[in-house]
């Protein structure tokens, strides 16, 4: 276990212990390795970097550390910068897990329930990703998420670049119980008022976060943006139902013509929930 | 969890939980509650120690130079075992021991109940994590590793996960597929109602879900013997079957029981102790195994999977006419306890009401799913969340109020259940039912709720105030108390007192049902001494039996009671000698013997004169027959009653639900403990929330899906309502030592029940499946 105390120190650390494996808050790693699935042959502690766990500003978006931790997210002055992640590091976890786990783990977990992800897509946030020798390239998270772009060896997540939208923005999320559990389904919405858009994804039903873009086109183009913004009932009721059906579509009809075999209860269930949460989570974001 | 949960809040409440006013007596006006003896809310004794972290349980336990156990569990849930190469295990640097079933010397089968399961799977496996192999290395990973580098080959066979498929399917076990049969017969067949609803009711796999995983030690004596220190809550049972494994005498084995994290089942398996205890033998070193998560959920029984027919016949007034039921549990791969769980299921199939005429058809069949056991409430539970669903149908059916109807119907003392048996025990179940109907419902959320309102979903959740809806559910039901049917439940304890101080010494089992603090009660009671101390268990104590359906209570507390009476007669016969008068007329306060008319008066030191008084005694209550073939017989020493109303909220649009509140009337016979009388019903209403709500342990052909605590939701904090103990019903048993019922185990019978029927207000839906899913909690818009 090595213990560097900046990102290009760890980065030549995981040079030097190609089989080290990285760890931050620990909270996924550890349970794996408790449970006897992964026995790392070293370990890089990202926790003593401070630039990490923090923020800054960079042309109209805030640079994220990867080392912010849920808990810190979750604080008003947070909420008040990107308030649907901040509302989703409340929904994280019990306070134990939101205290260690951080912004740059639960992207590296890529788990269908990080619930940081789905505002993260909706967000169309940029991983700034830090490589040997002092090297920095973006990757869009989608790319990662969708593992159409990989992290190269010796590559660390460094900060998450996240546009500052001065709008609102809610993350949803329904779970089992009442307490903290894994959400069945989640929801993101942010406004984009100076592009006029709606960006919408939904967590924890798919491996990746899902965007149902058709959707999001159509309901920013019946919002007045110069306006109240408002939408009635009724079109954030198609909205939702829009939205389900893009993420959990039917099945294909078969080839020979007949009908396609109905969705199962579960599924039909899990397809209402997704309907629901975003209709709530558009109402109140243009309340 | 409740186990748990308890202990640790036992630990911190020094102050009375909330009763009602109306409560208990005691708490009357100028009624101050006594600090010490029966009454008393006495604190444990090792309160602080839990609290603050420093209490050791078997998993904390060490000896110098030991070895680390690790268990090779099966990965199917039904193979035949064509070979297991132990070789590549056994010659890893550091194992210093692998066992299989050719290493078994004596029985190769063990069962608390009946001896049905092998230690060691041999040539058939019959449940996803039944043991296989066992290996003791100097360290943890290396005899995990090893563990896993035993090489087994399986013929993989379709398991059997269908209970009803098991009546038709090939015997899975030499003793056959159907465990027990009873077809309770009690009237006339022929009778019916001018009413009749019909239900199916599913009911699923409760696990108990100790806090504390299970862990023990074990240490070879130099006799050739063998010490396992866990934390067993059938002692002397564990011993014999672990002997007998073993090849040994009884007297050569020693349980010695650790601290308990937690049960509401039977703890711990002797799956985990027999290999354990094997290994110590083979290695001649001390052997420590600390199960993991997923062990746990493998290794131990899960309460009965349960399918329920029911037809209710009812008139017109909604007077029960006859009950019909059949109901099948689903055993798993050994019998374990599904023959008393059955028992119980089927006597108490039509709950506590009075039913002329009952015909129940019970079955416990074998399958290939993970072994069903002894969770508290077994079988009760399961028919009260059925028997409880039907009242709800027949209310809906003839428009009268649910708690009307059930008030129509309730049984009371000198009523007859189904299987002939004449209730003579307290049976105050109107009264109790009117004390929750008539309790006041809590406030409606404001019009601003979000400041203040908890919704379904949680802090950060997604609901939404005008999708929430309200209900009020009821539930009542019913347990029997000790073991039934002409299990011998008798308990033994002495009591030694030295110098101004008693000693308890009894093999009952502190499960976090408070039996020492009760012990120590008792005979602050009789005795009048105020320090007390319980003396920590192991086999070499007479038995007293297993820590179940509250019997410490009952007979262990028995037993203490009469040596503690066994030793002040001792004590004061010499002085009533000397003042000419009975026993009977001297008092014993404060460390004083006074007369009782004040006159005459001593300490207690003085009497004692430096002696050393010891007295031990048995408990042992009126004996109890097996149902017959037509499911007729007095099988239960007694009955235990509780009345719950729910109130819930329910997102309908998400099928989320909250439970605002839970209002409890019990049957307790005589308070013994108000602080952990509260207690262990707010952690018996909470394990019937967890098993209304969310704890499910699911399978997918035989294999458990989740075993973690991430899978497997037990209820949090959040997840409790406020829960209300609205009326304490001290009726007095006579036949019960003290007159007090044991109460942990009917709260978890009636919780599920009550919040099943809240769920059914509020939405209109049958709720027919427990755990109540979320798409059964929906309210779809018309179309």
């Amino acid at each position: 276990m090595t213990l560097p105390a900046s990102l290009d120190e760890a980065v030549a650390a995981l040079e030097v212990m190609p089989a080290a494996v990285p760890v931050a808050g620990g909270t996924d790693l550890m349970a794996a390795v408790n449970k006897g699935l992964l026995r790392p042959s070293g370990l890089v502690g990202l926790g003593r970097i401070s630039e990490l766990r923090g923020w800054h500003y960079q042309d109209g978006h805030a640079l994220l550390g990867a080392g912010l931790t849920h808990a810190r997210m979750g604080r008003p002055d947070f909420a008040a910068l990107i308030p649907a992640l901040a509302a989703s590091a409340r929904a994280a976890g019990p306070p134990q897990i939101r205290n260690a786990g951080t912004l740059g783990g639960n992207i590296a977990t890529s788990a269908p329930t990080g619930d940081a992800l789905p505002v993260l897509a909706a967000l169309e946030a940029e991983l700034v990703v830090a490589g040997p020798g002092g090297a920095r390239r973006e990757i869009p998270v989608s790319h990662l998420l969708a593992g159409r772009e990989m992290l190269a060896p010796a590559e660390l997540i460094g900060f998450v670049r996240v546009p500052l939208l001065h709008a609102p923005q809610v993350f949803l999320k329904a779970t089992g119980r009442t307490g903290p559990g894994r959400a069945t389904a989640s929801v993101a919405i942010v406004l984009d008022p100076a592009r006029r858009g709606v960006r919408c994804a939904v967590g924890a039903i798919a491996p990746m976060p899902l965007r149902p873009l058709e959707a999001e086109r159509w309901i920013a183009s019946l919002i007045d943006w110069d306006g109240e913004r408002g939408l009635a009932p009724d079109a954030l009721a198609a909205f939702g139902e829009y939205v389900a059906a893009a993420c959990i579509p039917d099945h294909a009809p078969p080839a020979d013509g007949s009908e396609a075999p109905p969705l199962s209860p579960a599924v039909l269930h899990l397809r209402r929930t997704v309907a629901a949460l975003a209709r709530r989570a558009l109402g109140r974001a243009l309340s | 969890m409740s186990g748990d949960a308890a202990t640790a809040a036992n630990a911190t409440s020094t102050t009375l939980p909330r009763i009602d006013a109306a409560a208990g007596p005691g708490d009357g006006p100028g009624h101050e509650p006594p600090l010490m003896g029966l009454g008393a809310s006495l604190s444990p004794a090792d309160a602080r120690a839990k609290t603050e972290g420093t209490f050791p349980y078997a998993a904390d336990l060490w000896a110098e130079g030991l070895l680390w156990a690790s268990v090779l569990r099966s990965p199917h849930p039904h193979a035949r075992i064509l070979s297991i190469d132990t070789s590549a295990a056994a010659a890893m640097p550091g194992v210093r021991a692998v066992v299989t079933h050719e290493d078994v010397p004596g029985d190769s089968n063990y069962g608390r109940r009946v001896v049905d399961r092998p230690v060691f799977a041999s040539e058939l496996v019959r449940h996803h994590g039944e043991p296989i192999a066992a290996v003791a290395a100097d360290h943890p990973d290396t005899a995990r590793l090893a563990a896993a580098a035993i090489a087994v080959e399986y013929e993989v066979l379709e398991p059997v996960t269908d209970p009803e498929k098991a009546f038709a399917a090939e015997p899975l076990h030499p003793d056959g597929n159907l465990i027990r049969h009873i077809p309770l017969r009690y009237g006339d067949a022929e009778a019916t109602g001018e009413i009749i609803v019909e239900g199916l009711y599913r009911i699923g796999r409760q696990d108990p879900a100790p806090i504390g995983a299970e862990a023990g030690l074990a240490v070879p004596r130099p006799d050739g013997g063998v010490e396992i220190y866990t934390a067993s809550t059938d002692p002397h049972t564990d011993r014999d079957l672990a002997a007998a494994c073993f090849g040994l005498e009884p007297d050569r084995v020693k349980v010695v029981v650790t601290g308990v994290p937690g049960a509401t089942g039977d703890r711990e398996d002797p799956g985990f102790q027999i290999p354990l205890g094997l290994l110590a033998l083979r290695t001649g070193c001390p052997v420590k195994l600390a199960a993991t998560r997923e062990e746990s959920f493998l290794g131990h029984a899960h309460r009965h999977p349960t399918l329920l027919r029911y037809r209710h016949h009812a008139d017109a007034d909604g007077r029960l006419v006859k009950v019909e039921a059949q109901i099948l549990l689903d055993a798993g791969a050994y019998a374990d306890a599904s023959s008393e769980s059955l028992a119980a299921a089927v006597a108490f199939a039509c709950g506590p009401y009075v039913v002329p005429h009952a015909f129940i058809e019970g079955w416990a069949v074998r399958t290939n799913n993970p072994p069903s056991g002894h969770v508290r409430g077994e079988g009760a539970m399961q028919v009260c969340a059925a028997y409880e669903g039907q009242m709800d149908k027949l209310a809906a059916r003839l428009g009268i109020d649910p708690a009307e109807l059930r008030l129509r119907n309730a049984l009371s003392t000198g009523d007859i259940l189904p299987t002939g048996q004449t209730v003579t025990c307290p049976a105050p179940v109107a009264e109790l039912l009117r004390a929750v109907r008539d309790a006041p419902l809590p406030a409606l959320p404001k019009d601003t709720p979000e400041d203040d309102w908890l919704l379904p979903g949680g802090p950060e959740g997604a609901g939404e105030p005008g999708a929430v809806r309200r209900g009020v559910g009821y539930g009542v039901g019913m347990v029997h108390m000790l073991g039934a049917e002409g299990a011998d439940e008798v308990s033994t304890a002495t009591v030694r007192v030295h110098d101004g101080v008693a000693t308890v010494i009894c093999a009952a089992v502190e499960t976090g049902q408070g039996f020492t603090t009760l012990a120590r009660q008792v005979v602050q009671e009789v005795l009048g001494i105020d320090e007390v101390h319980v003396a920590a268990v192991d086999t070499d104590q007479p038995p007293a039996g297993p820590a179940t359906h509250g019997r410490h209570t009952w007979v262990s507390g028995g037993a203490v009671e009469r040596a503690a009476k066994m030793v002040r007669t001792q004590l004061l016969q010499p002085l009533a000698h000397k003042f000419g008068m009975s026993t009977e007329l001297l008092q014993i306060a404060d460390g004083k013997i006074t007369s009782y008319d004040g006159v005459l008066s001593t300490t207690v030191m003085e009497a004692m004169d430096g002696k050393e008084l010891w007295a031990t005694a048995q408990c042992r209550p009126h004996p109890t027959e097996p149902l017959d073939e037509s499911g007729q017989g007095d099988a239960f020493v007694g009955l235990a009653f509780c009345a719950v109303r729910a109130v819930v909220d329910v997102d309908i649009e998400l099928g989320s639900i909250r439970v605002v509140e839970m209002a409890v009337a019990q049957d307790v016979g005589r308070v013994l403990n108000p602080a952990q009388l509260a207690i262990r019903i707010e952690a018996g209403i909470t394990q019937g929330i967890g098993a209304a709500l969310t704890e499910n342990l699911r399978t997918a052909r035989g294999l458990i899906r989740h075993p973690d605590l991430t899978g497997y939701a037990l209820p949090t904090s959040l997840d409790a309502p406020d829960i209300r103990i609205v009326k304490l019903v001290e009726e007095r048993d006579v036949v019960a030592p003290f007159g007090a019922k044991p109460v942990s185990a009917v709260p978890v019978v009636t919780a599920p029940a009550a919040v099943a029927s809240a769920v059914r207000s509020a939405t209109g839906r049958p709720v027919n499946r427990l755990p109540v899913r979320p798409q059964a909690a929906v309210v779809t818009p018309k179309g």
